[in-house]
């Protein structure tokens, strides 16, 4: 950064400031990265993401990438099904759910906050938006995570599935009868599931030596 | 009519002989006349006033971040700890198979952490500087801040454009032309001491003539570890401007392509004073080949070292990439050299995407000033036990060590291409072998 710090699109980023709740030098910062990564251009694709060597490395990259088309993702009520390439605007938003937590937020905004987060994670997985997470997108993202290359076979990959999705199937339903069939993992068992979990603290951007608070003019 | 052309012939003459005994005799003979000295301290003087005066008229705005390495704060940690960590609030043991869902929740936030900033891509642009040096080109936020301000920017923009510009120009060229005559000329004495000793001669006087052509303020540092006779000398790099830095010092044998051009011409008249290695286009892809002529040059003790960029590609400075070990493995003795630019007087990264060679040559030539230190390090050899990846990775960090640049596993390569197959899936084994690892019971 120079040392001449104020932004050129102050007035567009007010907007999107009070929509993403990130401060103008969290913008700033993300703004350079999508030109980045877009190649000064407005708009970012799918390939885009691909010259990044980290992300390549990624066992779920493809759901991430897929999470910045969503439309679920960004915040607009109901809207489904995704789109091609992508705006800065869409890109903080979806990047706004992982935006680091204000210390001063009372318990209810911690609790949408936390919401937000989860229905992301979650939307990231249910990738028919049916609102559930099927037996067959959980076998998905198990195979996904341990290894394509054959070190896991197919057959052990989905072992470990169906034994995770009977843990949770346990937990959320109690006790089932021999032919009632789990359908899947609705966003209340998720939830349930992920009680004890830590998702503000852990699901977040750490960003270093910024002042998170917004400028005041 | 006449009267003025016998003027401007005469103006020109006299620039042509101030040139000549101000510059480019102390460069012939190697000492200094301290024009450039305080040259540079006028510069260091403004450039403080400059920033100083920026200071002041910022101090309404927010804070500003000071420039860290890193953007965000990533998880350090290895994977096992972090694992260890997510699964503390998991609600009871398994059943079978030790994974659970947010497992991939670590996934997903590294995911996020290398959209938002990565390793690799960051090493491909120019680094950016805390405060402004005057040049546009390393500032994206300027814009207005006060007359006075604004007054000696202009005037830094004349003196650079029509002052040193020209001037370093003529250098540049008369250098060039110089090292072409002389190696020439070099080239048709009989082999012995006295051409041994001219050609060194001329190699430096003309290598010092370019680096005064582009304002070059070198500090070498450890003198005594210089380079000798039969060895490799390996230096990180950053633009093609480090030969000339390098060769300010010392004579070194070049290895690489045959160009076509001036290049070609530059490298064939070389070639013919002391011997360097120059490979067709062809030969290089043959590696035995470009090996066994290594060795040869090296095991002769007459030939000078010859000097190798292992990370084949030019890099910004603010890192070391992954060595390629066909260096390593040619036996000899390795002498590690640490290039530094100081980034206050002028951006000297070579970023081939953005600029071609004449574009990046004018903007040195714009710039203020160039100025680096170099670090001559103490001679390594390969170890009994070493492989030459590992060779290469030791020889790597310490020239990173010296020069004070991070030093990073990742190949210089990927400016142009794509991760190996083989990167992608680690990440998968290590979790995999985790998850199964724990769990001895699971059977199907």
């Amino acid at each position: 950064m120079g040392a001449l710090n104020s932004l050129p699109d102050e007035p567009q980023y007010v907007g999107l400031a009070e929509k993403t709740g990130f401060s103008f030098e969290q913008i700033g910062i993300l703004h350079k990265r999508f030109k980045q990564l877009s190649n000064n251009g407005e708009t970012l694709r799918r390939e885009d993401f691909n010259t990044i060597p980290d992300l390549l490395c990624n066992p779920i990259r493809s759901e991430i990438i897929e999470a910045f088309f969503d439309r679920r993702n960004f915040r607009q009520t109901d809207a489904v099904g995704t789109v091609h390439e992508i705006g800065f605007g869409e890109f903080l938003l979806v990047m706004s759910h992982f935006r680091p937590p204000s210390i001063r937020l009372d318990d209810e905004q911690k609790e949408v906050i936390r919401m937000e987060k989860l229905r992301f994670l979650f939307n990231m997985h249910d990738t028919d938006n049916d609102g559930t997470i099927t037996l067959e997108e959980y076998r998905h993202v198990v195979e996904e995570l341990l290894s394509r290359s054959g070190a896991l076979g197919k057959e052990t990959a989905k072992g470990i599935a169906d034994a995770a999705m009977l843990e949770v199937a346990s937990i959320s339903m109690g006790h089932m009868e021999p032919d009632e069939f789990y359908e899947g993992i609705t966003f209340e068992h998720f939830n349930k599931l992920l009680k004890e979990f830590e998702v503000e603290s852990r699901m977040n951007i750490r960003f270093m030596n910024m002042d998170t608070t917004t400028l005041c003019k | 009519m006449d009267d003025l052309w016998a003027i401007t012939l005469w103006g020109l003459k006299t620039w042509l002989y101030l040139l000549l005994a101000s510059i480019m005799v102390p460069a012939m003979f190697g000492f200094s006349l301290g024009v450039s000295e305080t040259y540079m301290t006028i510069l260091v003087k403004t450039l403080e006033w400059a920033t100083l005066k920026m200071r002041k008229n910022t101090e309404g705005h927010a804070l500003k971040a000071s420039r860290s390495s890193s953007l965000i704060q990533r998880g350090n940690d290895s994977m096992e700890k972090e694992f260890e960590e997510l699964r503390r609030s998991r609600p009871k043991q398994p059943l079978g198979g030790d994974f659970t869902f947010s497992d991939s929740f670590y996934f997903t936030r590294q995911g996020i952490e290398s959209i938002v900033e990565d390793e690799v891509t960051q090493r491909f642009s120019s680094e950016e500087l805390v405060s402004w040096n005057l040049l546009t080109r390393t500032n994206n936020d300027f814009h207005y801040i006060s007359l006075k301000l604004t007054l000696v920017y202009g005037l830094g923009v004349l003196i650079r454009y029509c002052i040193l510009a020209p001037l370093r120009i003529t250098l540049a060229t008369i250098g060039l032309s110089w090292l072409v005559i002389g190696t020439s000329a070099v080239g048709l004495l009989p082999n012995g001491r006295i051409k041994t000793w001219l050609s060194e001669w001329v190699h430096l006087m003309c290598y010092r003539i370019c680096a005064r052509g582009l304002s070059a303020a070198i500090q070498y540092h450890n003198k005594e570890n210089r380079p000798r006779k039969g060895g490799i000398c390996v230096a990180n790099h950053t633009s093609p401007i480090d030969i000339v830095i390098l060769c300010n010092d010392g004579c070194y044998a070049m290895v690489g392509q045959i160009h076509g051009g001036l290049m070609g011409v530059l490298q064939r008249a070389m070639v013919r004073s002391c011997p360097h290695v120059w490979f067709e286009r062809a030969e290089m892809k043959d590696r035995h080949l470009v090996t066994k002529r290594l060795t040869d040059h090296v095991n002769d003790k007459t030939k000078l070292p010859i000097l190798i960029f292992p990370e084949g590609t030019c890099v910004n400075n603010t890192s070391v990439m992954m060595f390629k070990k066909g260096s390593f493995e040619i036996g000899g003795t390795i002498y590690p050299v640490a290039i530094k630019y100081d980034l206050k007087f002028g951006d000297a990264f070579w970023n081939s995407s953005k600029y071609n060679m004449v574009s990046y040559l004018l903007r040195m030539m714009t710039s203020w000033a160039l100025v680096c230190d170099v670090w001559y390090l103490p001679p390594m050899h390969q170890q009994e036990d070493e492989d030459a990846v590992r060779f290469a990775n030791r020889v790597k960090s310490a020239i990173a060590h010296q020069g004070g640049l991070l030093d990073l596993q990742w190949d210089g390569g990927l400016k142009r291409a794509k991760v190996k197959e083989s990167f992608k899936e680690e990440q998968q084994k290590q979790y995999s072998s985790m998850v199964v690892g724990d769990d001895s019971s699971n059977s199907d």
